[in-house]
């Protein structure tokens, strides 16, 4: 029977577990993102780094290209915890300008338009929301950090043997930890700008402040104090640190790695506060 | 069968405010069908207390139920059985009507084929059928209301709560957002609370009342008692000798009591209908100088509980300024 005719029925059927609910709100916002060709652009882009590593791994393996090679580049291209950690902070880069294009359009639009008070009144909590616009986040991110790394470490591993894995077992632990951190971090500045402030392009600026202006003010810091310490400023830094220890590389000169781990929870704390603030069914003025 | 809302003392403080200042009442049967007007003047805490039932706010005490669940101990499954159309405009940026259904549809735990069919069938219920796939961005006012309502009865819950439904609407718009849930009701079942400042509109689609001043409920009504038993009282003022009328009255099952000077209140019998009085008399032979069949309109029972009317609606003097004043505004 054609729509229209059919008239108003209760619904009666089966309902969907929670699990599913919550879901249900990534999945809309993931298809409207990659309608956006700007995301899409920008994700391609992204893929690009990890594609020319991937290549890098290929060639370094295939001793009979670089048996002409003199010996210092030889050692240059060992894959290693070096090689591990450019590719992150690189694709780190790339995650910040996605985070910045994606991020605001999850929260503000439904500040904006009051929306908040139509999913409060379903079986949805605050938490639920805010993990199902995290999980977003972490799904779009995790498309060009922790799953391209994963595969350039097993892509190493299979191609180096079982030999280098056994020793650089850790390497591919570390990608997958270092990015969750660094995700979980990236998405919830992009939440909370997206929720501090009910304007999209503002929102999207203003996590890009957050991170390259930091990174400004911590160097600014070092230089005038002549100190090392304002690196803790820089979450991107107290990340590079994080990394390093992860992948097992030297340490840069700053901080150490229990001051970043106290910074970073700080930073994440304040965040979450953030949006615990903002994120309510009805604005209370009082 | 538990009460549609049951709350115990309950309290809010929303910053250093109290809002709600000890409510406590049941209202309604869960699965009668029937509607709860929740009245008030602007201020009077009528939306916070439904904000609060919904969980929005935590009480600072008293506890709240809705179809017998607690409203913050077992949120999930209040929110799983009740629809709630906000007062104020809510809607997604740049979805059409269908998406947005779907989505909220979705939310509420319907399987996502059944959301999508359940949302172009509410979509046409409420008249928008023909706008469906327009983005809600360019809905006028009164599509925004109707889209509001769809999205709260897209998934057929047991209790809707609608927050000032009518507002911004034409009176044709007005009327149909009316039987709407007049339907809603009456041919679904639904249980309703509708929270208005507009009491036409509670009067003409509600079976209950409360009227709520200051944060607290000052008046709880049973409209379709109060209609029932209004039907059955009159006013009579006759001239001539009327010692045997209270007799001629006793004698149909009418109970009259006499005021002197020829007035009469009487309390009819359920079978007996007015114009019977007219009978009555003229075998009496009295004349008729004033018959009023008396009833207690919602309006008379609102002034008198938020303290409009310090007498009751038969004491013309008293009353008439302020319920013309009423009148004259229309909208309290």
């Amino acid at each position: 029977m054609a729509v229209y005719r059919l008239g108003y029925q209760r619904y009666q059927g089966p309902l969907t577990t929670h699990w599913q609910r919550l879901l249900v709100l990534p999945r809309y916002a993931w298809r409207r993102l990659f309608q956006q060709r700007l995301v899409l652009i920008l994700l391609v882009a992204s893929l690009i780094w990890p594609l020319l590593c991937g290549g890098y791994i290929y060639v370094s393996h295939r001793l009979d290209l670089l048996g002409s090679l003199p010996g210092n580049l030889k050692d240059a291209v060992e894959i290693g915890g070096k090689f591990f950690l450019v590719f992150m902070d690189v694709q780190a880069v790339f995650s910040v300008l996605l985070a910045a294009l994606a991020g605001p359009g999850l929260i503000a639009p439904d500040l904006a338009n009051n929306a908040l008070p139509l999913y409060f009144s379903r079986p949805l909590t605050r938490f639920d929301y805010v993990a199902a616009r995290m999980a977003t986040l972490v799904g779009l991110l995790s498309l060009i950090t922790w799953i391209p790394g994963v595969v350039l470490f097993w892509m190493q591993a299979g191609m180096a043997g079982w030999s280098w894995f056994a020793v650089n077992w850790y390497l591919g632990a570390g990608i997958f930890f270092g990015f969750a951190l660094w995700i979980l971090v990236v998405s919830l500045v992009a939440l909370a700008c997206s929720a501090y402030v009910k304007w999209r392009i503002v929102a999207g600026g203003l996590v890009l402040g957050f991170f390259f202006i930091l990174t400004g003010v911590a160097q600014m810091v070092n230089a005038v104090l002549r100190v090392g310490w304002g690196s803790l400023l820089n979450p991107a830094r107290s990340h590079y640190i994080l990394w390093s220890a992860m992948l097992g590389v030297d340490l840069p000169p700053g901080p150490g790695v229990w001051p970043c781990v106290i910074v970073l929870t700080v930073t994440a704390l304040a965040l979450a506060l953030v949006l615990e603030r903002k994120l309510r069914a009805v604005e209370v003025i009082s | 069968m538990p009460s549609v809302i049951e709350t115990d003392n309950l309290r809010l403080m929303l910053g250093r405010r109290e809002i709600l200042k000890g409510i406590s009442c049941r209202l309604g049967v869960s699965g009668a069908g029937k509607a709860i007007g929740l009245l008030g003047p602007n201020g009077a805490g009528k939306s916070t207390l439904i904000q609060t039932l919904l969980g929005f706010h935590r009480p600072l005490a008293g506890s709240a139920r809705i179809l017998g669940f607690d409203c913050h101990r077992q949120a999930r499954e209040v929110r799983s059985r009740i629809g709630y159309m906000p007062e104020s405009d809510s809607f997604i940026a740049n979805m059409t009507a269908v998406s947005f259904l779907h989505l909220m549809g979705e939310l509420s735990g319907m399987p996502s084929e059944a959301a999508l069919e359940k949302a172009h069938e509410v979509l046409f219920h409420v008249g928008l059928g023909e706008a469906r796939y327009r983005n809600l961005g360019t809905y006028s006012l009164g599509m925004k209301q109707m889209a509001k309502l769809a999205q709260a009865i897209v998934h057929g819950p047991e209790l809707v709560i609608l927050d000032e439904p009518t507002n911004g609407l034409d009176p044709s718009a007005r009327l149909r957002m009316l039987k709407l849930v007049r339907e809603m009701k009456e041919d679904h079942g639904m249980s309703v609370v509708l929270c208005s400042h507009l009491l036409r509109d509670v009067e003409e689609v509600c079976d209950e009342v409360v009227i709520m001043k200051d944060g607290l409920i000052v008046h709880q009504a049973n409209l379709e008692e109060e209609r029932r038993s209004n039907r059955r009282f009159a006013e009579l003022e006759v001239s001539g000798d009327d010692s045997e009328l209270a007799a001629a009255l006793g004698a149909v099952g009418a109970e009259a009591v006499s005021e002197g000077g020829g007035r009469w209140r009487v309390v009819l019998p359920p079978a007996f209908e007015v114009p019977g009085l007219w009978q009555i008399t003229a075998r009496l032979g009295l004349n008729v100088r004033k018959l009023t069949h008396r009833r207690d309109s919602l309006e008379e029972i609102f002034m008198k509980a938020v303290g409009h009317l310090q007498r009751t609606p038969g004491d013309e003097a008293a009353a008439e300024p302020q319920a013309e004043e009423a009148n004259a505004h229309g909208r309290l």
